[in-house]
């Protein structure tokens, strides 16, 4: 039997145990309230002040808005869906219009679902709080931090009406997909103010606030809709709707606008814009300051260019067998080929499509301008620009299609062989490119030198290091396929070099400029001899390997080079028609080459020209056929392709070849003493 | 009655000695009414939210002296910081584009144009800035008939120019912001404008083309006080040119030939050790009102000396 002293002796300490805890506990509060007083924000007044920023707004040159950076505007409460307003009230703090700024009863309740339940979290923060965090903390949890919020809280509740805070909160709330605030968002997902929206959609978007990521309807629809359903069924508890209306919401059919990710138009395109205005004005201007720029961008050829490029790697995987690897259930492992496009204007530079890979979304790495790729035979216009110019040669000069060898002071000798593995003997340097013969290559380059090939890569643009090599001639050192569309566009305007640009106004957000972009082109190459290799290059497209574009139905007047490295890394082709310059490049990003299901290695001709091809076609729909401007001192004539003299009736292999002044069939053909066994029918190529 | 009165005084703080004893005065009145008080301000203040009042509106108090620190607070610094930097921008470009426009020479625009910066002009104003050099060196960035024939078919409506370390290249543009013609003055050029436009050694009278057209810097200057405001800066452009130079105006000579629409005016400065003459442009038809006014001068005090004359 315990005494009755000892229990009341018990029940005291019990009492005065409490009793100083509830002591230590008020004063703890009180020594919190005055730690947290001593950095505590200033709240702002009023509230939406420094919600509002002005975005940084990005154009095409169109004139159609393709982006916006940063910016928040606050829009009256009056401005939105009172549906809306009462599913985020429902869903966040249906005690909002009664509280001044805790909820105590929901507080108590998350507390002891917090010590009681393990595992088990429940919010219990009002929207005052909520807005606390988002306007002043960071998202590190410490009690300090979640002390000051609330405190933060009661100020707000204390300075401002409920309106007010509602109308701060709804303003600035992450909605997901790079949306605060419920007017972006609306736009954002549904296209439409958010004063338009029904009961479905607010139920969704009220749904967000919770995880936008992992409620985003865009990755995770039925995710979303069941959240929707969630908050609906708030509101039906709540009063605000009937379990009726609920019901009809909930299988009402969303109309969300397509995901802002995947469609944006040219998001390679605009990255580079970013970064360029970044690295002039600096991130906050961009980002805070409230930009309108005005881009090169062409949203129609950059949705065909988009297009054609998905296609093209589709057809691609279909050659290469992607798709039966992926029926064996292997297509996780599988890596997929990659491209990248970029369209350039050849009378000023102006970008006006760039794709930097098969899908934004998967990856963001712009291989049109970060990608330095081999161009293989891709850069042996160059070299027959230099040889041109150099050494005084025609289209109709013969060389020999033969094994060579050229020695290479302190290295291996360099021993190049053709694509083919064959040789085809003697042929006028026209044949030879539109074959793309590398023995000849080879040949040219050990008379003009490594160095001068270069020199006119770098007059056409070419920026990236070149490396002074023999190889060089035959694409060895990397470029990208902005360089290659650019510089070819200097073949296109007649050796006139306009430097590529992708910004073309730049003003703040009162309409002042700031910069604009002055079209200036110089003349690099000269205009004859660039003509001489563009009717070269007409004949890669008309009859040579990049005679497929033909094939394919593009029948304007075009001219172009492919571009195969060894192993099928990479397939290029590159070409431009008088108004327009294309690259294409197609391959694995690493170690792997293009072979299609029977082993062939896939050339430039079968990888990157078709893409080009089906862009072309879309992208000069509608155009009338232009020749590309003969200057006056260019004449034709007719050839032998083998022997390069003037063809007559009967000669078989002919070419028609462009001549500048001073320059004879005759005199300029060099006379070959080839041994030819008349038994095998073959010439005598030994080196 | 006596019950209810609660006299901490002659409260009993033994020990109770048994449970009854401890029940009864733990349920006995006065902690009752106390744990009543307790439970009256715990549901008030669930009802009322008194606490949270209090301290909401003693933090408000507190407001203006806390700092303006937090995510919100950050963002708008660097949205202050973004809109200081673009007005700054924005300044600098327009008040280099207020003073080109300003300019009467391009020498003038070359000083206040930072290296690398440029410029937009209209292809009217260029052409005056063209037609205000000297023709031999105007002809050195480019020939009148090339600029006219631009000039004429439409397509240049602006101008571009760039001080580059080099000198200046020029940029004529459509309106497409294509460059019609590019064009340069080099840094050696630029100095020989300059050159021009400083003063040259020597008197009036050194100069052909000033003979009979010399007047003291008085009568100038009484003559040029007569004119209309408007017509003031088309006779001396640049009177800031003229103030900036050692010594004092002594005459000025007006010259006898019109080039473009324009009269040289020469004007002599005496710095108590030599004489120099500083050549300005001025515009032909507000000469000719100057000379009007010169000659009027003239004839009055032609007059007046005559008429004292007859006094005597």
């Amino acid at each position: 039997m315990i005494a009755p002293g000892t229990v009341i002796r018990f029940l005291r300490t019990v009492f005065y145990m409490m009793l100083a805890l509830v002591s230590i506990a008020a004063l703890i509060g009180i020594g919190m309230f005055f730690v947290a007083l001593q950095d505590l924000p200033r709240v702002p007044d009023p509230l939406s002040r420094i919600i509002e920023t002005p975005p940084t707004e990005i154009y095409a040159a169109t004139g159609e808005r393709i982006m916006v950076i940063g910016g928040r505007e606050a829009v009256p409460l009056s401005k939105v869906s009172t549906q809306f307003i009462q599913a985020m009230l429902a869903t966040e703090d249906h005690r909002f219009w009664e509280h001044h700024g805790v909820d105590k009863l929901r507080t108590l309740k998350a507390f002891w679902v917090t010590l009681f339940e393990p595992g088990r979290i429940e919010g219990a923060s009002t929207v005052t709080q909520q807005l606390s965090k988002n306007l002043f903390f960071s998202f590190r949890r410490s009690y300090m931090r979640k002390f000051r919020e609330l405190l933060v809280a009661l100020q707000i509740e204390a300075q401002y009406s409920k309106r007010e805070i509602l109308e701060a909160y709804i303003n600035q709330i992450p909605m997901g997909v790079g949306a605060h605030g419920i007017e972006q968002a609306s736009r954002t997902f549904f296209r439409k103010p958010a004063i338009e929206l029904t009961l479905a959609e607010s139920a969704l978007l009220a749904g967000l606030p919770k995880s936008p990521t992992r409620y985003n309807p865009y990755l995770h629809y039925d995710r979303a809709k069941e959240r929707q359903r969630v908050v609906l069924s708030r509101m039906v508890a709540v009063g605000y709707i009937t379990r009726a209306q609920a019901e009809s919401a909930s299988r009402d059919a969303l109309n969300l606008r397509p995901s802002p990710s995947g469609a944006r138009t040219g998001s390679y395109f605009l990255d580079m814009v970013v970064k360029s205005l970044e690295e002039r004005y600096g991130p906050e201007v961009i980002y805070h300051g409230g930009l309108k720029v005005t881009t090169t961008l062409d949203p129609q050829l950059q949705t065909w260019a988009v297009e054609s490029l998905q296609e093209g790697l589709a057809r691609l995987e279909r050659m290469l067998g992607v798709y039966e690897q992926a029926e064996y259930g292997r297509f996780g492992e599988v890596v997929r080929p990659q491209g990248a496009l970029v369209a350039v204007e050849t009378n000023s530079g102006a970008i006006k499509a760039m794709v930097g890979g098969r899908s934004y979304v998967e990856t963001e790495y712009n291989r049109a301008i970060q990608n330095n790729r081999l161009p293989g035979s891709g850069f042996k216009p160059f070299l027959y620009y230099t040889a041109f110019e150099r050494l005084g040669m025609n289209p109709a000069t013969v060389f020999v299609d033969r094994p060579v060898t050229i020695p290479v002071v302190g290295a291996q000798d360099w021993t190049p062989s053709n694509f083919g593995l064959k040789h085809e003997g003697p042929m006028i340097v026209k044949r030879a490119l539109v074959k793309s013969v590398n023995s000849i290559a080879a040949q040219l380059v050990e008379r003009t030198g490594p160095e001068e090939v270069i020199r006119t890569a770098r007059r056409c643009g070419i920026e990236s290091h070149l490396e002074p090599v023999y190889s060089l001639a035959l694409g060895t050192s990397g470029v990208s396929p902005l360089e290659m569309a650019s510089s070819f566009a200097t073949f296109a305007n007649g050796g006139i070099r306009h430097e590529p640009f992708w910004i073309w106004r730049v003003e703040d957000a009162l309409g002042r400029v700031l910069e604009e972009h002055i079209i200036s082109g110089e003349r690099t190459l000269d205009a004859s001899i660039v003509y001489q290799l563009v009717d070269l290059m007409r004949g890669v497209v008309d009859e040579g390997t990049g005679s497929v574009i033909r094939r394919l139905g593009f029948d304007l007047p075009a001219a172009g080079k492919t571009g195969t490295t060894d192993g099928y890394y990479d397939t290029w082709f590159t070409g431009f028609t008088p108004t327009l310059s294309t690259s294409v490049w197609a391959g694995y990003d690493q170690g792997e080459g293009l072979r299609d299901t029977q082993g062939m290695g896939i050339t430039g001709g079968r990888g990157a020209a078709p893409i080009w091809a089906n862009f072309m076609i879309k992208a000069t729909q509608g155009e009338p056929p232009r020749e590309f401007a003969i200057p006056p001192d260019i004449r034709f004539e007719t050839v032998n392709a083998i022997t390069g003299r003037a063809a007559t009736e009967s000669t078989l292999n002919t070419m028609r070849v462009a001549l500048r002044e001073g320059q004879s069939i005759e005199r300029d053909t060099l006379d070959y003493e080839i041994p030819f066994h008349w038994e095998t029918g073959t010439f005598d190529l030994a080196p | 009655m006596r019950k209810l009165c609660i006299n901490f005084g002659t409260m009993d703080w033994s020990e109770p000695r048994d449970f009854k004893e401890w029940a009864r005065r733990a349920f006995s009145l006065r902690p009752l009414v106390l744990v009543l008080l307790i439970f009256v301000v715990i549901i008030l203040e669930l009802r009322f939210d008194w606490l949270e009042q209090a301290l909401g509106s003693y933090l408000v108090t507190t407001n203006k002296k806390r700092p303006e620190s937090g995510a919100i607070w950050e963002i708008g610094h660097r949205r202050i910081t973004a809109r200081q930097t673009l007005e700054q921008l924005i300044t600098d470009r327009q008040s280099s584009q207020r003073e080109a426009r300003r300019a009467n020479n391009f020498t003038q625009i070359a000083s206040n144009l930072p290296p690398g910066q440029g410029v937009m002009l209209s292809s009217e104003h260029f052409r005056e800035l063209y037609l205000s050099l000297p023709q031999a060196i105007a002809s050195k960035i480019v020939s009148p008939l090339e600029l006219l024939r631009l000039f004429s078919n439409g397509s240049w409506v602006r101008t571009y120019l760039e001080n580059e370390d080099y000198g200046f290249k020029i940029y004529l543009l459509n309106s497409e912001n294509r460059v019609l013609r590019e064009l340069r003055i080099s840094s050696d050029l630029l100095h020989q404008i300059r050159r021009v436009e400083l003063a040259l050694e020597g008197t009036l009278e050194d100069m052909p083309t000033f003979e009979n057209r010399i007047y003291t810097a008085d009568r100038f200057f009484k003559a040029i006080e007569s004119l209309p405001e408007e017509d003031l800066r088309s006779v001396v452009p640049q009177p800031e040119r003229l103030l900036g130079m050692p010594g004092r105006i002594v005459r000025v000579g007006i010259s006898d030939e019109a080039v473009s629409g324009y009269i040289e005016l020469g004007f002599e400065i005496d710095d108590g050790t030599r004489r120099r003459v500083i050549l300005v442009r001025a515009r032909e038809w507000a000469v000719w009102s100057l000379r009007s006014l010169l000659e009027e001068k003239a004839h009055e005090v032609d007059r007046v000396s005559r008429s004292q004359g007859n006094e005597t």
